[in-house]
């Protein structure tokens, strides 16, 4: 796509150069140089300076708070995100972190790779080889390799929450070990090409099994199935539901119990769960269910909810550690004993930070704090 | 406006709603509701014994709830017919509770417990619909944080606080401390139940906040630095797409009598551009930043947070400078778009009027004060954002068209 298609389809010609979107972004804060306004006026003014070759290019975390509160509506994180597509044709890129160790990982999963990453589930809970409903893992069994010796972050607690939730609420999924990556991030950074293949593998892999409903865990997931493989494979013959929406259409029926958890808690929306899908009450409520749970609100939250610094594992810089220690100051300063997330990279991301920083606070997954405290 | 209250050939009918209305031009039936005001309207001599007297404090919906009004009550002091009313959600008697005070106070005998709604049929040759608009809602932009940071506040409440005759007499004393102080009033009553609970915690914990509330209205009484945010509601596709044309003019007018009231006050105006389009606007906005010192600063507004001294604080990019900046300021006005008030769908279905996209009255292209109805007319606010130069202007000509309608018994005239 050209730029004048780009600027077209995401309406950016409407812009009136008003600053509120740098004036929201958290990049912008922290790092002057990149400006959501100046790279938009960079497309719509012809200048000498190419927009594809501009590093900065690389640098949004495509959390969206820009456009939300754009008065011309403009849908500045596709913008971006049309603008790497072209630019990682000519062979440009962000810089991958974990030296590019999870974008090989995505990569091998566009071939024929043989993988068990579903054996957890069997000794967690009851999943089912076939059925109606499928639960699908997402990475975090990937990034569990990654961070769990030497961080020591149990990136399994998610996934497993989850199993246990849905076992809870009566529901058997399917998991299965041909799943693939859901190509979230091969997509924002720019490789449409393996992000096509990862979609028709999953979606291929899912209506083979007959399934009719697929329940994420991860915000990533849900959106990308939600969004954007209806682009790639059409209809896809069943319905992505995260777990959050099932537990509140399901969860009314008192099937759920929680044993008292006395703690003061604070919760961190992820930008794909809170601004991109809605997803914000529904947290909340079932944090608040617990018995002597305490929610208190960070001075950022829902629709304001700051970005957890980094995006599709590309240029985690000293920009992203600043954003994300400033998120955990906001945090602390709640009283909060845990700050609790809904997302594995939200968590992994600021639980990276923490290790710099003298806190008792700790970082909990969502799932994990709801499977901990439920009567069985 | 008291004139037209004076004028013996106009016949006001306030606190009153069409209810049904039929006809065509020259000959329009309409039935107006006249809703029980619990006072007879003949013997009313607008004294104000009654609510002088009367018991019941409900908060003052004109300032805005910054003060108190009574049960008995007049909107407003230049307000027509000049009259008192009786609130029925508030007042003991009509709630069927005791009281009656402001009946015994009442020399005139004019108050009325048992009054009912009244029915006026009235035939017109033509109507101008002038209903006005309402204020944008602004706590549907969270990030503004108006309804959450107490000195955050609308450019209408801005005018209250700035008018002699508003809840603080024309000074500038910040939101946070007008709640602070009625805290304040209410804080010893509730030291001393802890004292007698013997419950210390709580009594230490009152004590605390009386000491901070103390503090806030020393330190803080005045606000001195404002900071005015335009836009907001308007120019926004979330919200109104159109420019609501006076907020530029009315954000430079505050802070200019904000600094005639206090000679520190030194104000902020965050634009995205000025539209100062009129006679003599633009020498205004000239004279603002010269004689008055006001600062304007292209950009707008991103969020504001607030400080623990409840100083608002402005995140914005200042455009010029390309530089995404934080200002801490003593409050923040911000400049509500002109939204279309709420009954006017009912209006213009009894009148068979069509609305524009924005819900309107829509008027003719040629004929500005036209609507798709031949005989009435529409003025001012209720057909778009409008200030008052132009609301007086098109009041005037509506009249002179309806008059037009009434002269001709109906006939159409050539334009």
């Amino acid at each position: 796509m050209n730029l004048p298609d780009i600027v077209d389809r995401t309406g950016a010609y409407y812009c009136l150069d008003c600053g509120i979107c740098t004036g929201s972004c958290p990049v912008s804060r922290v790092y002057p140089d990149f400006s959501p306004r100046l790279m938009v006026e960079k497309v719509l003014v012809d200048q000498e300076e190419n927009p594809l070759e501009d590093i900065n290019v690389w640098a949004c975390l495509s959390c969206g708070q820009c456009s939300v509160r754009c008065p011309s509506e403009i849908d500045y994180p596709e913008f971006i995100r049309l603008i790497r597509e072209e630019a990682a044709r000519l062979g440009k890129g962000g810089v991958p972190a974990h030296r590019g160790l999870f974008q090989t990982i995505m990569r091998l999963q566009t071939m024929d790779v043989k993988q068990s990453k579903t054996d957890w589930a069997k000794e967690v809970g009851r999943v089912a080889a076939s059925g109606d409903v499928y639960f699908f893992v997402g990475c975090a069994p990937f990034f569990d390799v990654e961070f769990h010796d030497d961080w020591g972050l149990d990136m399994m607690d998610s996934p497993k929450g989850t199993l246990k939730l849905l076992n809870t609420i009566g529901i058997e999924p399917v998991v299965n070990d041909e799943e693939r990556c859901c190509g979230h991030d091969l997509f924002w950074n720019g490789d449409t090409e393996n992000f096509a293949k990862l979609a028709k593998r999953n979606v291929d892999l899912i209506r083979s099994l007959g399934c009719k409903q697929v329940v994420f865990s991860c915000p990533e997931g849900y959106m990308t199935f939600k969004n954007r493989y209806p682009e790639v494979v059409g209809d896809l013959g069943f319905e992505p539901v995260h777990i959050y929406e099932l537990l509140r259409r399901e969860a009314n029926t008192e099937k759920i119990k929680f044993k008292p958890f006395e703690t003061r808690l604070t919760y961190h929306d992820p930008c794909r769960l809170g601004r991109q899908a809605g997803i914000m009450e529904e947290p909340r409520d079932l944090l608040k269910s617990i018995p002597g749970v305490q929610l208190v609100e960070m001075e950022h939250n829902r629709m304001s909810g700051i970005c957890c610094g980094t995006s599709a594992w590309m240029n985690c810089s000293t920009c992203s550690k600043s954003i994300q220690k400033k998120r955990i100051e906001e945090a602390i300063s709640t009283g909060a004993e845990t700050l609790v997330t809904a997302c594995p990279k939200c968590r992994a991301h600021l639980s990276c930070a923490l290790r710099d920083m003298d806190t008792p606070l700790q970082i909990r997954d969502l799932n994990d704090v709801l499977a901990q405290s439920i009567i069985v | 406006m008291l004139d037209v209250g004076r004028h013996p050939k106009v016949n006001v009918l306030a606190y009153s709603e069409l209810v049904e209305f039929a006809g065509e031009i020259g000959n329009f039936k309409a039935k107006v509701r006249q809703k029980p005001r619990y006072i007879d309207a003949s013997r009313c001599t607008a004294c104000g014994a009654c609510a002088e007297k009367c018991p019941t404090k409900v908060p003052n919906e004109f300032n805005f709830g910054f003060d108190d009004r009574k049960a008995i009550y007049k909107d407003y002091a230049q307000g027509i017919p000049s009259m008192f009313t009786i609130d029925p959600n508030h007042c003991k008697v009509i709630l069927g509770g005791k009281c009656g005070v402001c009946a015994k106070v009442c020399q005139a005998k004019a108050v009325d417990y048992e009054q009912k709604e009244s029915f006026v049929e009235l035939n017109v040759a033509s109507v101008i619909v002038s209903t006005g608009y309402e204020l944008f809602d602004a706590t549907q932009i969270p990030e503004y944080g108006y309804g959450r940071l107490p000195n955050v506040i609308s450019s209408l409440e801005m005018e209250r606080l700035l008018s002699a005759g508003g809840p603080t007499k024309g000074h500038l004393t910040r939101p946070s401390v007008i709640q602070g102080e009625k805290r304040l009033k209410e804080l010893p009553k509730l030291i001393k139940k802890a004292e007698k609970d013997q419950n210390e915690a709580e009594k230490t914990k009152l004590e605390q906040e009386t000491t901070w509330l103390e503090e806030q209205a020393h330190k803080y009484h005045t606000a001195k630095k404002l900071g005015f945010i335009q836009c907001v509601g308007s120019r926004d596709f979330r919200f109104h797409k159109y420019c609501s044309n006076y907020c530029c003019m009315h954000s430079i007018k505050e802070a200019i009598i904000a600094r005639e009231h206090e000679r520190e006050t030194e104000s902020h105006i965050f634009y995205m551009d000025l539209r100062t389009v009129g006679k003599g606007f633009e020498e205004y906005k000239v004279r603002g930043a010269e004689v008055s010192g006001l600062k304007y600063i292209r950009g707008r507004v991103a969020e504001i947070l607030q400080d623990e001294e409840l100083n608002p604080v402005v995140y914005y990019e200042d455009t010029e400078q390309r530089k995404v900046v934080s200002m801490t300021l003593d409050m923040v006005i911000l400049a509500n778009a002109c939204s279309p008030s709420k009954g006017i769908a009912k209006v213009a279905e009894l009148l068979g009027l069509e609305l524009d996209e924005n819900n309107f009255v829509k008027t003719h292209p040629n004929r500005p004060l036209d609507t798709n109805v031949a005989g009435i007319f529409s003025c001012g606010c209720a057909q778009g954002p409008l200030d008052i130069p132009e609301s007086v202007a098109q009041a005037s000509s509506a009249a002179a068209r309806a008059a037009e309608v009434v002269m001709t018994e109906g006939l159409p005239i050539a334009v």
